[in-house]
């Protein structure tokens, strides 16, 4: 009888373990459908993206993991996450300098609500082989020409590159000073000088000038137009800028963005230019000298543009193909909620600097922000000569072989800028063939 | 002859199996993997994985930039690097090796770079020889010399890098040789005491013939350690300016991670390794011989 007693309860026993052991797995699957996990970089606009993520998060239940990751190892990371068809990330930061690379890897998006109020120019490195969309944009990244609005007034900013050196020349002899421009010019940062005044001399790194269609620079045999008399002239201005008008620091040439930003916020230079995202940092007092006395405008022009050009990328989120379809679909709704989180993307702007992915809300915020209103005025009002980067997978390598061949030329005798350019046409062509 | 292992062996074997398993997993299959990878057209972002034999090899043995460049300049890193913190090393050995107040404070001070992360090291580096804002410049300008560029021209930012190297490992091996100084018998060094032999006799002829062994190991050590130095290149110069200070494991990186040719950049890898294993032997055959011959 003790026996059958014992017998029943140690069945009972593994019933109910049985039963608690399925109900936590019911539970677990559960909560694990309703988790998704974000990697991207840390960085201020992308934490303001995840908090109109938490926001949506929070409203529906679900559990947000955001898995941050260095800028130095994002992009290899991810790919090589994406290319495993591991379901490491649910959702993942994605910017157009890799966006050719993993078109083959994400999910379309031209589903996800309130992509339509999206800006169509800086969507084309986000396109697929299907004419599909593989990206929800976060914010625009756009070059912004600050100035410091406290020693130059609106009507003393430089139009042309000539005037650039004019201004910065009186700001220095005035005392006003120490540097007339800074900016980025290593490998990564070419855009924050060399980059900038190449598309504003009408110029650009590969024939046909101007082109992205894969096909046609294929066609073109990836010619390099470095030889051009406009690109000669760009490099010429900078070496005329940093050795002859010393308007820019000697050290330069080995200058990334954080080298350049440091000696703008110390106040030590009049002009840069860099990422509208660095807005905020520029204006937070604690680390600025300079906050709340900066202003924006157009990029100067070079002697062979008639009207200043822009730049007007995105950065955005993208869902991997191997994240399973329950969670793709909460993905693509909470990105959904982003795209439409109309005070959540104002406070973006306010906080970071990183212009609203809706361009609905672009005239309601010039209206009455003057901040934005000097942003449109500057970049999104002027045409874009073309995109700011190339769009096919030996990008980087282009890249790298321009940024050797420029600092080679600034960092030598300015007779010799001819010659190293010629040098370099035969490396860049083959960077972009893979050769 | 009977396979059957006594208690002893299978003891011993069972002692040392987890670290033949982790060496296995973490050392041996990832170079096997790497290796594998060199022999193939392997992008990143589009894995084919063909099979292209020893085409990424004739790529990188091709390459003028790794010739003329890359090798040369791991090559000068590595040699000035292990020269001057030997030197610099030995001496602050040998004057911790003698009696004086304050010694043990002068030791912890002498090993705190030991204790810096390299890449940390790097970055505060890079700062202090920023030439706007680095302490080495407003020091300099005190003397009234410059405001020096120094990551602008070849040979200077070559020269932080390899003054970063030196200071990060001084102490390194200003430890081991005051360890082998420490463990020399004091019979020899008595006798020059009596014969009244100088000190700087002493030293050339007692002291670094019975220290030579332990130079020898933390040459080669070093050695193979420098070649693949990447941290600091990378944080101070990224390799620059326009790969005048690139070295070995720079080309490798740029190769796999910024151009995404896995299999090129693992040729690269697979041509280092098999340079710096040569490149040790013969150094370890030649110092070693060095050995003998002074005893």
């Amino acid at each position: 009888m003790l026996k059958d007693k014992g017998a029943a309860l140690f069945r009972r026993s593994c019933a109910g373990a049985a039963g608690l052991v399925l109900a936590g797995g019911l539970f677990s699957a559960s909560a694990q459908d309703r988790e998704l996990k974000v990697g991207y970089m840390k960085n201020p606009i992308q934490d303001a993206s995840l908090e109109m993520m938490q926001k949506w998060a929070k409203t529906q239940g679900v559990k947000l993991t955001p898995v941050p990751m260095a800028y130095s190892v994002f992009m290899e990371k991810v790919t090589s996450t994406l290319t495993s068809g591991a379901d490491q990330f649910d959702v993942i930061w994605h910017n157009d300098d890799w966006g050719q690379l993993w078109k083959k890897w994400l999910d379309t998006t031209d589903d996800v609500k309130g992509i339509e109020n999206a800006d169509q120019w800086p969507l084309l490195a986000f396109w697929n082989d299907d004419k599909k969309l593989t990206v929800v944009p976060m914010a625009h990244t756009v070059g912004t020409f600050f100035y410091r609005s406290d020693i130059v007034k609106p009507e003393e900013v430089p139009k042309t590159f000539a005037d650039l050196v004019t201004v910065s020349q009186r700001l220095q002899k005035e005392g006003k000073a120490k540097w007339g421009y800074v900016g980025g010019m290593t490998m990564n940062n070419t855009w924050f000088s060399l980059w900038w005044t190449m598309w504003s001399n009408n110029c650009d790194i590969l024939k046909p000038l101007f082109e992205r269609d894969n096909e046609k620079l294929k066609a073109g045999g990836f010619e390099p137009a470095v030889t051009e008399p406009c690109h000669r002239e760009i490099v010429e201005y900078w070496w005329d800028a940093i050795n002859t008008h010393k308007i820019s620091p000697p050290g330069m040439t080995a200058y990334g963005r954080n080298e350049a930003n440091a000696i703008f916020m110390a106040g030590d230079a009049a002009f840069t230019l860099v990422d509208s995202t660095h807005f905020g940092e520029f204006n937070d007092p604690k680390r600025s000298k300079i906050a709340g006395k900066i202003g924006m405008a157009p990029f100067p022009m070079g002697p062979r543009a008639q009207k200043p050009t822009s730049w007007n990328e995105i950065w955005g989120w993208a869902i991997p193909k191997g994240v399973p379809a329950e969670r793709k679909k909460l993905a693509k709704e909470m990105l959904s909620a982003v795209m439409s989180d109309e005070a959540g993307q104002v406070e973006m702007w306010k906080k970071t600097g990183g212009p609203p992915p809706n361009v609905k809300l672009w005239p309601k915020l010039a209206a009455g922000d003057k901040d934005f209103a000097a942003l449109k005025h500057a970049v999104f009002d002027q045409t874009p000569i073309t995109h700011s980067a190339y769009y096919f997978a030996e990008w980087p390598a282009v890249h790298r072989a321009y940024s050797d061949m420029a600092i080679e030329a600034l960092s030598g005798k300015r007779e010799d800028i001819p010659k190293v350019l010629a040098a370099h046409v035969d490396k860049i062509r083959r960077a972009a063939t893979g050769n | 002859m009977s396979l059957t292992l006594n208690e002893r062996t299978r003891f011993m074997l069972a002692l040392i199996a987890p670290a033949v398993l982790a060496l296995a997993f973490f050392q041996v299959v990832p170079i096997l993997v790497g290796a594998n990878t060199s022999f193939r057209d392997w992008s990143l972002h589009d894995p084919q994985r063909t099979w292209v034999g020893l085409a990424n090899y004739a790529h990188v043995l091709a390459d003028r930039e790794f010739l003329r460049v890359v090798l040369p300049n791991t090559f000068g890193f590595m040699t000035a690097s292990v020269a001057c913190s030997l030197v610099l090393g030995l001496s602050v050995a040998l004057m911790l090796n003698r009696r004086f107040a304050g010694r043990v404070i002068v030791q912890s001070f002498v090993l705190l770079p030991l204790m810096v992360a390299p890449v940390i090291a790097a970055i505060m580096i890079r700062w202090m020889f920023n030439d706007q804002f680095g302490v080495v410049n407003a020091a300099l300008g005190g003397l009234g010399i410059g405001p020096i560029s120094w990551l602008t021209q070849r040979w200077t930012a070559f020269l932080v890098i390899l003054m970063t190297d030196v200071w990060l490992w001084t102490p390194w091996f200003a430890l081991i040789l005051l360890a082998g100084l420490q463990s020399l018998p004091p019979e020899p060094f008595e006798a020059a005491q009596i014969d009244a032999a100088s000190r700087w006799r002493t030293f050339r002829y007692i002291t670094l013939p019975m220290l030579r062994p332990v130079i020898v190991v933390c040459v080669v050590i070093r050695s193979i350690d420098a070649f693949r130095t990447f941290d600091i290149v990378w944080t101070i110069s990224g390799g620059g300016p326009a790969r005048a200070t690139e070295v070995f494991s720079i080309y490798a990186y740029v190769e796999s991670f910024q151009f995404l040719n896995l299999g090129r950049g693992s040729a690269a890898a697979v041509i280092g390794a098999v340079t710096i294993v040569i490149f040790a032997m013969a150094l370890y055959r030649i110092l070693n011989r060095y050995v003998e011959v002074s005893r």
